[in-house]
């Protein structure tokens, strides 16, 4: 009896094991709030009643993510297909060069490549191989609180100068608690290279190396530092004890006591719908009155990419083609990955009318004046995270232990270390 | 056939007597070789490897590419968020493990007297451990101490100031010692124990000597149950130690790595930054500092823990 037991429990072990490996079955992942998760899981819906093919879906908001998915792809148990970020094609690369993701021209039977701008995927082109299919480009815009700038009296900032008078306004008219803006530590650095970028009209790092002399990183911590000083940005410390973990998820921003974001068109739906009622929520213009030059960048916002590991790649390109340029596709997904890349995609929304205002709205602006170019190790994690570089020398310049100076001397050196110059 | 029929069960016997002589000598091998193996794959390779990593570059996505020697132990006691990392894990437990044993003896102490719903008050009290380092205790223990949080707003209601308890350099880490001291009930629960083992008739000697119940407590109670207070000291201190949920959770290890301990540190070396040399040797490092201690704890026992069943001390 046991050994019956014994092998009807094997048997049925090894009946799972062959349903989950079974033609068929796809695995897929991203990350977003909740709006993207309800589009992508209502398209994936879609994809298997037209095809028949099994999709398990794995989603969640950014935080904690990336160190999640770097262990996925590190041990080589990566899902089939992923969103993946752009940087994320550089840093997940093996010691022999060899990638952990598939090149993609090898099923362009499946996916239409010419449905995409040939820039956007030169850029996720690593060593002649397309590592993935980018979904949309962004880049940071100002979104301003209208509704608080009339509480305060004002309209909302044109130019820098506008910005700058804002904030004592905001303190003296609203309240202490209220600022015109409110910058977290990448969000600042983001700034401070557009400011700079405006100025010089150089690209932040060239050919591997910063391209910026410490005066000119000086001047542009002179900048972020000259915001927290006119009550226009809430230092670090106010921020950390607002206990929020972003920006969209902290009570003074849907409140309205910050009135001012600078953050990727594809989050303009995400920050919108966090207000509380009764708030009108607009797209800023870029400040003329920085510099003579249109600075800031446009970077790939997010790619779909398939894991070296996918048992079926064509099935898992398949998917892809469907979710992006497929008509079904792009209407349940719409601008939920920002502005779609895909032609087809992108008509289609545009003639029904799908695209959300907003995000449609900024990334037009997005796209018309950012001119300068950038480095993927820009996001590198050890730069990036929350304990990296770009946060050490703000919140070390914010909590008054860097100087100016020693905020860019560790800015610098924290730089110079990643890119291995 | 008839040497055949006497030969088989001869052979049999021999056999069978073989293989009882195996089940004495390996049965108890073969029933732990489960746990053996499970420990080989997933304790002792991966500690054997991790030692052998942190002399090396490893990368997360690159292997280990060089031998670098003792470079990872150098970094880890000279760079200086290593070395803050360092110094934080050290207060953090020096802070933790006195206050919860105190505490948690304390409120045994009380819970050991004949009360009127004494088993609901074991029980609330016990409810924090269970909860242990979860996004819900996160976003609790956020929602106390964020500068507009409950806290702040009694303080205010009282007419004193408000803290930014979670951005405040020097205030982030008792917060986060907080959260540990208030998971007391697993070390009460042995507390309590302990003291219902202490024989009444010891303290009516010591009434009708004259003592009064502080020195009783010293004299008698502390001495008799010392053995718990060895217990959880040790296992608290090297809890300690490896302590992350909190910090991770609640404060990211922020602001300005005030709360950053040492498996922070591990965590992120290896998993953001993809550096698992130095992650390895800041494992290492952090082995070694609770191995230490708690030899010092064990070579110390001999002064002061009273162990009944060994004719004084231990």
């Amino acid at each position: 009896m046991k050994k019956l037991i014994a092998c009807l429990l094997t048997v049925a072990l090894a009946l799972t094991a062959v349903a989950a490996m079974a033609e068929g079955t796809l695995t897929f992942s991203w990350w977003g709030g909740d709006a993207r998760h309800e589009a992508t899981q209502a398209a994936v819906d879609a994809f298997k009643e037209a095809t028949g093919v099994e999709v398990t879906c794995t989603y969640s908001a950014w935080s904690g993510w990336e160190d999640k998915m770097s262990q996925y792809f590190a041990s080589d148990s990566a899902f089939d297909v992923n969103q993946v970020n752009w940087n994320w094609l550089f840093s997940f690369t093996n010691a022999d060069g060899s990638s952990k993701f598939y090149d993609l021209n090898e099923v362009a039977d499946v996916i239409d490549l010419s449905q995409f701008d040939a820039g956007a995927l030169a850029q996720c082109t690593v060593d002649g191989k397309l590592l993935a299919i980018p979904v949309s480009m962004t880049g940071r815009i100002f979104y301003w609180n209208k509704t608080t700038f009339e509480k305060a009296g004002l309209e909302t900032p044109k130019t820098l100068a506008d910005l700058m008078a804002a904030g004592p306004i905001f303190a003296e008219k609203l309240g202490d608690d209220c600022y015109p803006l409110a910058l977290g530590s990448y969000d600042k650095m983001i700034l401070m290279v557009h400011y700079l970028e405006c100025k010089y009209g150089k690209d932040w790092v060239v050919d591997g190396k910063l391209n910026y002399t410490k005066d000119e990183i000086v001047e542009g911590f002179a900048f972020i530092q000259s915001l927290e000083d006119a009550h226009v940005i809430p230092s670090s410390e106010t921020l950390t004890g607002d206990g929020a973990d972003s920006l969209d998820k902290n009570p003074k921003w849907m409140e309205g006591k910050y009135a001012g974001i600078w953050e990727w068109d594809s989050s303009a739906s995400k920050f919108e719908k966090a207000l509380n009622e009764g708030q009108e929520f607009i797209v800023g213009d870029y400040f003329t009155d920085i510099g003579e030059y249109q600075g800031g960048f446009t970077k790939v916002s997010m790619a779909m990419c398939i894991a070296n590991t996918a048992a079926d790649k064509k099935l898992a390109a398949s998917l892809i083609e469907y979710l992006l340029n497929s008509e079904e596709g792009a209407r349940l997904m719409n601008s939920q990955r920002g502005i779609p890349l895909s032609k087809k995609a992108n008509e289609l929304c545009l003639a029904e009318g799908l695209l959300n205002a907003k995000v449609a709205e900024a990334n037009s602006k997005v796209m018309a004046w950012c001119k300068n170019a950038l480095d993927p190790q820009f996001e590198a994690a050890a730069l990036k995270n929350s304990d990296g570089v770009y946060a050490d020398a703000f919140e070390g310049l914010s909590y008054g232990d860097y100087s100016i100076e020693e905020a860019a001397e560790a800015l610098i050196e924290g730089i110079n270390e990643v890119l291995g110059a | 056939m008839t040497k055949t029929g006497t030969t088989a069960p001869r052979g049999d016997l021999r056999r069978r007597r073989g293989f009882s002589r195996l089940e004495q000598g390996y049965m108890g091998f073969f029933l732990i070789l489960p746990w053996l193996i499970g420990f080989c794959i997933f304790k002792l390779y991966p500690f054997i490897s991790s030692l052998c990593y942190s002399f090396t570059d490893y990368d997360l996505f690159k292997g280990a590419q060089h031998f670098v020697g003792l470079q990872n132990y150098i970094d880890a006691f000279t760079k200086s968020k290593n070395l803050k990392a360092l110094q934080v894990t050290f207060a953090y437990a020096f802070m933790t493990v006195p206050l919860k044993l105190i505490f948690a003896l304390f409120i045994a102490y009380i819970l050991n007297f004949k009360i009127r719903g004494v088993g609901l008050f074991r029980t609330a009290y016990y409810v924090p451990s269970i909860l242990g380092g979860s996004v819900a205790i996160a976003v609790l223990w956020k929602a106390l101490f964020k500068s507009d949080g409950v806290v702040n707003t009694i303080l205010a209601a009282l007419g004193f100031e408000s803290i930014n308890f979670l951005a405040d350099k020097s205030w982030a880490l008792f917060i986060i010692c907080l959260l540990r001291v208030w998971q007391f009930g697993s070390a009460m629960v042995l507390f309590l124990a302990a003291l219902k083992g202490v024989p009444e008739d010891l303290y009516e000697a010591a009434s009708i000597d004259g003592a009064s119940k502080g020195r009783q407590f010293i004299s008698i109670t502390i001495p008799l149950i010392s053995p718990v207070i060895f217990y959880n000291l040790v296992t608290q201190l090297v809890q300690a130690f490896q302590e992350f949920n909190g910090p991770y959770i609640i404060t990211q290890g922020g602001p300005r790595n005030a709360t950053t301990l040492i498996s922070l540190i591990v965590y992120n070396s290896a998993f953001k930054d993809y550096k698992v040399g130095l992650s390895s040797a800041m494992a290492w490092v952090m082995f070694v500092i609770t191995t230490v201690l708690t030899l010092i704890a064990f070579t110390s026992q001999k002064k002061w823990v009273y162990y009944s069943d060994d004719d004084g001390r231990g």
